[in-house]
């Protein structure tokens, strides 16, 4: 089978700016694939370019083998879409609107009802199907917008920051029903801020930043990439700073406590004690703490160069717009 | 063509104008309730028969030509720019439906709209004084090209219209002048001058106005001016039906291209 999601050198520019920098990314069928990246880094512009809301500039992108431009109809059949955005039609009930949408994609009249009332109730707000969209809370709008992808039956299921602003409850219903979707054979690829979410939720995940893939790896392989950090509390206060071995990345001592970064805290705890009581020194306490993905993240994210992209061209970032001599400078070291 | 993504589209597009009848039908209903009372029952018997009508009687063809390709172009226009304004349209252009159905349900559902349209003013006009149908089949094969045409016209005012402001001015600032200046309330016969009657020839709307005057009345000035040089002047509805089909077509194609590439509706 070909993968879910295989996209080579894929480029989408806007003018001078460049929101996809040859990106290419493989997402195998059945897995749950997370898109992490910080806002402008061009998750929406990518999920945009499978589905046909964008157009791309150049490179090969292909939803399980079918090229989304040349064999658009059946790489758009295979997905559903829930967007960030509320785009759900406002002159129908929440109802029609999926009967509606599962017609696009060639689902009979009689099918396609009784497919809405099925995900209604999936996502719980069957009791609302004769409101229209305007007149849901913001949790149920969320909810609608998982619906409407889930109604045509979808091989792969995007979500393009499902949970934002929706409240811990429907967090968590929503984990659970993706999970549950995921675990039917559904490809998943999910966007997100919540790196938590995708710690979670998320066999795989790749780290995009100013268009580009910065890593993909599990989130276990992507924590062992980070330090912990091994706390010790000395009975007394240390006189001179201990001399460790290589296994100590920096070491900070603040009284009598002692802070040593090293790779893996599990492994290295036990000669750091020895070196200690080696050099005298007693051991009151000890903790290690592990490296968050979120700080992983951060430090990916940070350091990579940064690149006008087009929302925050558009001034919708938090990120400030590059300036002509930022963008001459990436042009030089052939970035842009 | 009639796929089932198709048959949804095109229901959708029905729905939302038919459950909507007081912005929809009701409105070309009562303005034209006022067309008949005051140019033709109050202005029309001041004024002198036309071409061997009635007046009342023989504004009936435009005024059904003005209501049907408004509502077709407003309809198109305003489905695809209201999709756009609220980015419903997405459901449409992710789903597997080629561009051509796509473009074939927006089109056949606005010059829906037109016709029933048509058919309301023909009604209201039924009222005021008894209309025959001269030439039903060529009279039907023309309500349908130019109501398509205005509609795949609608289709492109939609997709360029970058907020509700311009939808009104191409409506009110370019299509009704037109339409007015088409041969709805006098014949081109009125003209003395040869230059008056060249002049509204390029104006396309003449050719549909008195495209329905021919099916309805079975008069056309085409064939009056003498369009066409003997012994071909009669073929003139013939011709503008052909030249109407033709554009239509054409339209259609820009339609599907812009939806192709994307114009409007994808970054």
């Amino acid at each position: 089978m070909p993968p879910a999601i295989e996209t080579v050198d894929l480029v989408k520019e806007y003018g001078e700016l460049r929101a996809l920098q040859e990106l290419s990314l493989t997402v195998e069928e059945g897995e749950f694939f997370g898109l992490l990246g910080p806002n402008g880094a061009g998750k929406t512009t990518f999920i945009n370019t499978l589905v046909g809301l964008v157009r791309k500039t150049g490179g090969e992108a292909r939803v399980f083998g079918y090229d989304v431009e040349d064999d658009y109809r059946r790489a758009r059949d295979a997905i559903g879409l829930a967007p960030q955005e509320f785009n759900v039609d406002r002159f129908f009930t929440i109802r029609e609107v999926l009967k509606h949408k599962a017609g696009y994609h060639g689902v009979p009249e009689d099918e396609a009802a009784d497919r809405a009332d099925e995900v209604l109730k999936r996502v719980g707000i069957y009791d609302k199907r004769d409101e229209r969209f305007d007149w849901l809370s913001g949790g149920m709008k969320r909810r609608l917008l998982l619906a409407r992808a889930l109604v045509t039956e979808p091989d792969l299921l995007i979500l393009d920051e499902p949970t934002a602003g929706v409240d811990v409850q429907l967090r968590h219903d929503l984990w659970e029903l993706v999970r549950e979707l995921n675990e039917e054979g559904t490809t998943i690829l999910l966007t997100t801020h919540y790196i938590e979410e995708a710690e979670r939720l998320c066999d795989r995940v790749a780290i995009m930043n100013e268009g580009r893939k910065v890593t993909v790896a599990t989130p276990d392989e992507l924590k062992q990439r980070g330090t912990d950090t091994i706390a010790v509390r000395l009975e007394s206060a240390p006189s001179v700073e201990p001399e460790l071995g290589p296994y100590a990345h920096e070491t900070t001592v603040s009284g009598d406590r002692l802070e040593v970064r090293v790779d893996d805290g599990g492994s290295t705890a036990p000669q750091l004690l020895n070196d200690l009581e080696a050099m005298g020194h007693e051991i009151a306490d000890l903790e290690i703490t592990r490296t968050s993905l979120e700080e992983i993240f951060v430090d990916l994210t940070r350091s990579e160069d940064r690149t006008v992209t087009r929302s925050s061209a558009d001034g919708a970032d938090e990120e400030p717009p590059v300036s002509r001599e930022q963008e001459r400078e990436r042009e030089q070291e052939g970035v842009a | 063509m009639l796929s089932v993504g198709f048959r949804a589209l095109f229901r959708r597009e029905i729905l939302r104008f038919v459950r909507r009848p007081k912005n929809t039908f009701m409105p070309p209903a009562i303005t034209n309730v006022l067309y008949f009372a005051v140019f033709g029952v109050i202005l029309g018997n001041r004024i002198d028969q036309i071409a061997g009508y009635d007046y009342i009687l023989f504004i009936v063809p435009g005024l059904i030509v003005l209501g049907a390709i408004s509502n077709a172009f407003e309809n198109a226009s305003f489905s695809i720019f209201h999709g756009r304004w609220n980015e419903y349209i997405h459901e449409t252009l992710t789903s597997p439906l080629s561009y051509v159905e796509m473009v074939v349900a927006y089109v056949g559902a606005s010059a829906v709209r037109g016709l029933v349209v048509g058919l309301i003013i023909a009604a209201v006009g039924r009222v005021f004084v008894p209309i025959g149908i001269k030439h039903g089949l060529y009279l039907v094969a023309t309500m349908v090209v130019i109501t398509s045409l205005f509609a795949g016209f609608g289709i492109i005012g939609g997709l360029i219209a970058r907020d509700f402001d311009d939808l009104t001015v191409m409506n009110q600032f370019i299509l009704r002048p037109l339409v007015f200046f088409g041969a709805v309330f006098y014949s081109l016969e009125t003209f003395e001058q040869a230059w008056q009657v060249n002049l509204s020839l390029l104006n396309p709307m003449v050719y549909m106005v008195d495209s329905v005057r021919y099916g309805l009345l079975g008069y056309s000035d085409l064939i009056g001016v003498g369009i066409l040089p003997a012994p071909y002047t009669e073929f003139a509805p013939l011709v503008s039906l052909g030249v109407l089909t033709t554009g239509t077509v054409l339209v259609l194609a820009i339609d599907v291209y812009l939806f192709e590439i994307g114009y409007g509706l994808t970054d």
